[in-house]
């Protein structure tokens, strides 16, 4: 009894000390908006003065309407047309199987240890030559079919009934609607986890915006925080202030979408 | 022909935007030249790789953020996830919320938090003094050793509540009855552990590592952001993606080369999975 | 017109054939039972039927119109299925409604149909409730009311009853049963169940390895099983087989020697051609025309493994000399208890007689 009181005991202290380190540097983040720079790299824990300072300081540097814009446009438009692209293709691989697109799919799966650098430079010749260097379409186009989120809807539409498709065809629906009417709000849960995924990946991409786009007006808050950060002498003031705009959205995403983002991992997983 | 109209879209653009890509830049690693002069150079540029030190560092730093890293991540996510997927803990969801909420976060924005943190007066090394753990700072960003473990430690931060959440989800699929049968015949907790929560577990740590892999491999938001772009303090967090991106956009550019490079990963990422394949595959047969 | 017909169809995936020709004949109304044990091809034709899997070869015709390559929600066809497939995110309305609605039916028709299909079913209650919030019965009824609606010439069961419990199964059973009164449609039913086609079928199909081995009426398959695979399918508990080997043969009747059984002899007339002395045979009783010892016919001793006594029956689960397992049902009788063993007699008249290849001589 008391060995299995101490052992809980020391399961507690254990996970409450990983929680710590987990939500400590949002803590500090938050706290670090109000301080000055010098009180930051002082290690200065409570609450300081400094947030309308910092506050101004940011909002006189950077151009954060139009760079919040940037980063909300590309996120939702590749978001949206991620989530599109490759549901029906996870769907398509999954319910219509063929031993040719077997053979596809593994070789897709395969491409997935490409490492993105592999790619990077013809990729950026090829919107070079497009003339789309420095636009959104040139960030968004290569990531909208993705591999693992193919992978992911295909794991998850395992889970899927098959006989609501034969039912659903027996009530007279096409293949078309089918996927529209029956699977896409029967896999509502799937959908949210993905869109966790897709949003974040695409809202704090940093590599490929960082090649792709080169003048400060079509730069994402991604690419300015680090190019704040990269200054001689970083004003952690200003910039954390910065962060803690840049991680609002995807904060607000998570809260809002986490029981089902579980539900949708469960099904990915099975 | 309906299966086909299914995964077109994502086919085309796969297509165009991937294996298009990884062709050509199979066929740039052996061309030579700066800019756009290239010309055939057989292996030029692989023999170029073994007597480049600048490679061979970050291949070896590369290697020790892998080697490290990936097993203590591992571990740590398989044993939050066995401690939260005890029904009788308290506040699960508070733990679990808090354990994954890094993952919310961009990688430049909780770089930019860390370097903060780990300033030389900051707020871990006042506190690490507080303790008594150390004696005198610890120059975390300019010591070469300690800017690599730091680096190790932020990506652990990062991804162990990623890596947690799909164990945790692989557990809640076991049948309990499994766990409650083997109590009755009297298994030990450290065995159940071991016996059945690590093979019934098996192909999503394979998964999870595979992936993992491939992400310090390819390691480079948070370096970039560290170093401030550079790989220092004096090359000793340079990995290779970000030697790629020197190679390509910062020094003349050398596209051949950085191709080559960039199929070093490549390889390594199939050598390095094959091997956990294999790994997974001889426990199950023993 | 809601006859069906089914022309040597075959189904293959690949090389594996898994419906190996099969012609039948259904009448309109007719209430057809597909039965025989899992792996049989008994779903495979159900769902060519309904268009869910195309048919290799062969010809399906529905009310004498080809539906071979006609559209499954065009085939006057409706089906329920095992796991109900009801649409999850769908009220019971919607779920019951939703076919038309892709048919392009009228709003107020289809609020007409939903309602009368509630009406027969007594489901009004359940309208705007969402499937997670019925028990297991309620959606069988769910799904056999979505099937209701869309006013079928032909309904198609696939083993509507397995997920429920064996209360709501007897339940649910007779249910189906008085709708087929009420309905007045042909219905094919598809189960492994034999007591759920005895009790429920006009006629039952007994299929084995994507062949047909038997059509006919629930007691006509009893009484007159074609082969043995018949004969040891319909019945529960099963019939009785005893090897046995043939020691004279002639004209109007064989004598069979039950091997190992001591000197126990069976002589059986039959009509047709004998088998040749030393030919193996199969001899087959049901558990209930084993008679008592001294009430006439060759007698064998068995030794008694476990008895279950339910009251009015009992059955005696008994071993032979030879190690065949045989049932045996006594009514009324209880003095067994405790015995070791029990002698019985084989009434020749209520005996059967199969070949080696498992072809019914008697």
């Amino acid at each position: 009894m008391t060995f299995a009181m101490l052992r809980r005991g020391i399961v507690y202290v254990l996970l409450s000390l990983a929680a710590f380190v987990s939500v400590f540097p949002f803590y500090w983040m938050v706290v670090g908006a109000t301080n000055t720079s010098a009180e930051i790299i002082k290690g200065k824990t409570s609450l300081g003065s400094a947030l309308i300072t910092n506050a101004t300081a940011f909002f006189t540097q950077v151009d954060a309407l139009r760079i919040f814009w940037n980063s909300g446009v590309i996120a939702v438009v590749a978001t949206a047309l991620t989530l599109l692209v490759s549901s029906l293709a996870g769907y398509g691989f999954e319910m219509f199987r063929s031993r040719l697109r077997e053979k596809l799919f593994g070789f897709l799966l395969l491409l997935l240890s490409i490492p993105f650098a592999a790619m990077m430079v013809p990729l950026f010749v090829m919107f070079s030559q497009a003339k789309l260097v420095n636009t959104f379409t040139a960030v968004i186009l290569p990531t909208i079919a993705s591999i693992f989120i193919i992978f992911y809807f295909r794991q998850a539409t395992k889970a899927f009934p098959r006989e609501l498709r034969d039912a659903a065809k027996i009530d007279g629906l096409k293949e078309w609607q089918i996927f529209l009417y029956v699977y896409l709000p029967v896999m509502r849960s799937t959908y949210a986890a993905a869109t966790i995924i897709v949003f974040m990946a695409n809202w704090n991409n940093y590599l490929w915006p960082l090649v792709v786009l080169q003048t400060a007006e079509n730069k994402t808050i991604t690419l300015i925080l680090s190019g704040l950060t990269a200054a001689y002498t970083p004003d952690y003031g200003l910039i954390l202030f910065g962060t803690v705009l840049a991680t609002l959205p995807t904060l607000i995403i998570f809260f809002l979408l986490q029981r089902r983002f579980v539900e949708g991992m469960l099904g990915a997983v099975k | 022909m309906t299966g086909w109209a299914f995964i077109a879209p994502a086919l085309i653009l796969l297509g165009l935007f991937m294996i298009y890509p990884i062709v050509w830049s199979l066929w740039m690693s052996f061309q030579v030249g700066k800019g756009m002069n290239l010309s055939f150079g057989g292996f030029a540029n692989i023999l170029r790789l073994t007597k480049d030190a600048v490679f061979i560092r970050a291949l070896g730093n590369t290697f020790t953020f892998f080697i490290f890293q990936v097993p203590i991540m591992i571990v740590l996510a398989l044993l939050f996830a066995v401690a939260l997927n005890d029904a009788t803990l308290k506040f699960r969801g508070f733990f679990r919320t808090a354990i994954f909420l890094p993952c919310a976060t961009s990688l430049i924005a909780y770089s930019t938090v860390f370097k903060s943190m780990f300033a030389i007066d900051g707020v871990v090394n006042q506190t690490l003094m507080e303790l008594h753990l150390i004696t005198a700072p610890i120059s975390w960003l300019g010591d070469p050793f300690w800017a690599k473990v730091l680096i190790i430690m932020a990506i652990t931060w990062r991804w162990t509540g990623y890596n947690m959440i799909f164990y945790l989800a692989a557990m809640q699929n076991i049948d309990r009855s499994i766990y409650e049968a083997a109590r009755i015949d009297g298994v030990p907790a450290w065995a159940r552990f071991r016996y059945l929560t690590i093979p019934m577990l098996k192909p999503v740590i394979l998964f999870t590592t595979v992936i993992s892999t491939i992400g310090t491999l390819q390691l480079f938001d948070e370096v970039y952001n560290f170093s401030a772009g550079s790989g220092g303090p004096s090359d000793s967090t340079l990995t290779l993606s970000l030697y790629i991106y020197n190679l390509t956009f910062k020094f003349m550019p050398s596209f051949g080369y950085s191709a080559t490079v960039s199929w070093v990963i490549v390889v390594l990422v199939g050598i390095l999975s094959f091997l956990q394949f294999l790994v997974a595959r001889d426990r199950r047969t023993s | 017109m809601s006859s069906l017909k089914l022309t040597d169809v075959h189904k293959s995936y690949g090389k594996l054939e898994v419906i190996k020709g099969v012609d039948l004949e259904i009448q309109s109304k007719e209430f057809v039972v597909f039965v025989g044990p899992s792996g049989c091809g008994k779903s495979t034709l159900l769902r060519m039927i309904a268009g869910l899997e195309h048919i290799t070869s062969g010809d399906l015709e529905i009310g004498g119109v080809r539906m071979n390559d006609v559209d499954p929600s065009k085939r006057g066809i409706a089906m329920v299925f095992q796991s109900y497939a009801l649409y999850p995110h769908m009220t019971v309305r919607e779920n019951m409604g939703f076919a038309l609605r892709f048919a392009g039916v009228a709003k107020d028709q289809i609020a007409k149909q939903v309602n009368e299909a509630a009406r027969i079913l007594a489901l009004e209650p359940l309208l705007d409730r969402l499937p997670k919030e019925l028990s297991g019965g309620q959606r069988q009824r769910v799904a056999i009311g979505r099937a209701i609606v869309r006013n079928p010439q032909v309904f198609l069961f696939d083993e509507p009853l397995s997920n429920l419990d064996a209360e709501l199964r007897v339940h649910m059973r007779i249910e189906i049963a008085r709708l087929h009164k009420e309905l007045q449609t042909t219905i094919i039913y598809v189960t492994h169940d034999q007591v759920e086609a005895m009790t429920l079928a006009d006629t039952i199909v007994v299929l084995r390895d994507g062949i047909i081995e038997q059509v006919g009426k629930p007691l006509d398959l009893y009484d007159n099983p074609a082969n043995l695979f018949v004969a040891g399918f319909i019945g529960s508990p099963k019939m009785n087989f005893m090897a046995g080997v043939v020691t004279a043969s002639g004209h109007g009747g064989v004598t069979v020697e039950l091997t190992n059984q001591g000197k126990a002899h069976v002589v059986l007339p039959l009509s047709g051609p004998a088998p040749a002395v030393g030919a193996a045979v199969t001899v087959g009783v049901r558990p209930e025309h084993f008679g008592l010892a001294g009430s006439g016919g060759p007698e064998i001793t068995v030794a008694i493994d476990v008895a279950e006594h339910l009251g009015s029956t009992s059955y005696i689960y008994a071993n032979t000399k030879s190690g065949e397992q045989i049932i045996i049902e006594r009514e009324e009788s209880r003095h067994e208890l405790g015995h070791e063993s029990i002698t019985v007699a084989i009434d020749p008249a209520k005996t059967f007689l199969f070949s080696a290849a498992g072809e019914r001589l008697r």
